[in-house]
């Protein structure tokens, strides 16, 4: 560093590093001066010791469940506990968590149900189980092979992984449907016909996967979201 | 076992990749540092991407916690204002509370950022020793920290020359550092 012999300038780039003033191409020149003086990180770091009592004056504040599942994702903690959430443990969550949320969902599902476009016959509504609050509204017709996905609450969508929406069957494995999509309005095609995909499932489920989807076909992330699926005809 | 220890204990463990001990880590101190998050973006889904990449910044680099250096919860800390700054360096379209509403919000005679300060319990030096400063150097100080304002920023904002505002923040930083060290138990 070329201010080595200049103790009240580094004590000062040090201060102003710690209160954050010091910006853009002088913080990072900064940050690299740091790694190579441990003096001058020593002193950064007594700046962010002493000014740490501003911080602990700020109130705290509850992060939502769903961040938790993002960064256990990230960091591969999610794979580590899939044996929870793959195939029967999966059906059997997703089936206790829509019990617990089924209530509320039921209730928003009676209101969504009158205004749907005609030719709806399977509806789901899912839910996030702790808030019960809905946020993800799936349709088709019978004989249509494709769902009809609509996002209720924007702030569901993850950065660096993806949502994948599973067929609960009252037996059996869960199946993939696709990807939840970005688009707030979106079409996911199925193989068959809806009555073939949804006939025998009482229950969609949203899990947190690995960006792109599930590399297993089965579930490996937690579940998220679940909710049941109605046949309305 | 106090906090910071308890913290430490929890932090070697994750180097050693400790899950349960990581998950530990995450309850005993997300609401805080959520809450620095928060404060510095104003912005819930900002707030919570910043948050997710410090964490897996914290699993990733908890091996390289020196607790001779820094407090965990200050290391914590840190690399979530870090974070925060760069943040709010991108360029984006969006500015949080780009009118300094909450400037008006308090009256202009106490420093910005109010609440926080009066909210410094446990931390009687460091009320007693912002008490001391000068009224623009402590709401230059203040907006500098909670806001995450550069000193551009905090010119516009106190509608100062520059100079006055980088002086302000310069001395106010010397005179708080002179005030915590007398303030300490010898």
């Amino acid at each position: 560093m070329n201010c080595k012999d200049q103790p009240e300038l580094r004590e000062r780039l040090a201060a102003e590093y710690a209160l954050g003033t010091l910006r853009g191409a002088a913080r990072e020149r900064f940050r690299r001066w740091m790694r190579d003086d441990p003096a001058l990180a020593r002193s950064a770091a007594q700046w962010e010791e002493r000014l740490m009592p501003l911080a602990e004056a700020i109130a705290p504040a509850t992060p939502p469940p769903s961040l938790w599942h993002r960064i256990e994702a990230r960091t591969g903690g999610a794979a580590a506990s899939k044996k929870d959430v793959l195939g029967k443990g999966f059906v059997w969550r997703a089936l206790g968590l829509v019990a617990g949320g089924a209530a509320a969902a039921l209730l928003v599902m009676a209101m969504v149900l009158p205004l749907q476009r005609p030719g709806v016959e399977y509806v789901a509504l899912l839910s996030d189980p702790k808030t019960q609050k809905p946020v993800l509204l799936v349709t088709a017709g019978r004989r249509e092979s494709r769902l009809h996905v609509k996002t209720l609450d924007p702030s569901i969508r993850v950065a660096d992984a993806s949502l994948e929406l599973w067929a609960v069957p009252s037996t059996g494995s869960p199946k993939s449907l696709g990807l939840v999509p970005s688009a707030d309005r979106a079409v996911i095609g199925l193989s068959a016909a809806a009555d073939q995909a949804l006939g025998n499932v009482p229950v969609l489920a949203v899990s947190l996967e690995p960006r792109g989807g599930s590399p297993t076909g089965a579930p490996t992330g937690p579940v998220l979201y679940t909710g049941p699926c109605i046949k309305d005809w | 076992m106090n906090d910071a220890e308890r913290l430490s204990g929890l932090l070697s463990a994750c180097a050693r990749r400790d899950r349960s001990a990581f998950s530990e880590l995450y309850r005993a101190t997300s609401a805080r540092l959520y809450g620095v998050a928060l404060r510095l973006l104003r912005r819930e889904d900002w707030a919570e991407e910043v948050l997710q990449d410090c964490y897996v910044s914290i699993w990733t680099h908890a091996a390289e916690y020196r607790g001779a250096l820094a407090a965990p919860m200050t290391w914590m800390t840190s690399i979530v204002r870090n974070r925060c700054l760069d943040w709010l360096r991108r360029p984006r379209l969006e500015v949080p509370d780009e009118e300094g509403e909450l400037l008006e919000q308090t009256p202009s005679d106490r420093p910005g950022p109010a609440a926080e300060l009066e909210r410094v319990r446990g931390a009687q030096a460091m009320r007693r020793c912002m008490d001391t400063l000068e009224g623009g150097q402590r709401q230059a100080i203040a907006l500098a920290y909670y806001d995450g304002l550069s000193h551009s920023e905090l010119a516009r904002r106190l509608r100062e020359p520059l100079g006055t505002v980088k002086s302000w923040v310069r001395r106010g930083l010397l005179r708080l550092k002179d005030c915590l060290e007398l303030q300490r138990p010898a």
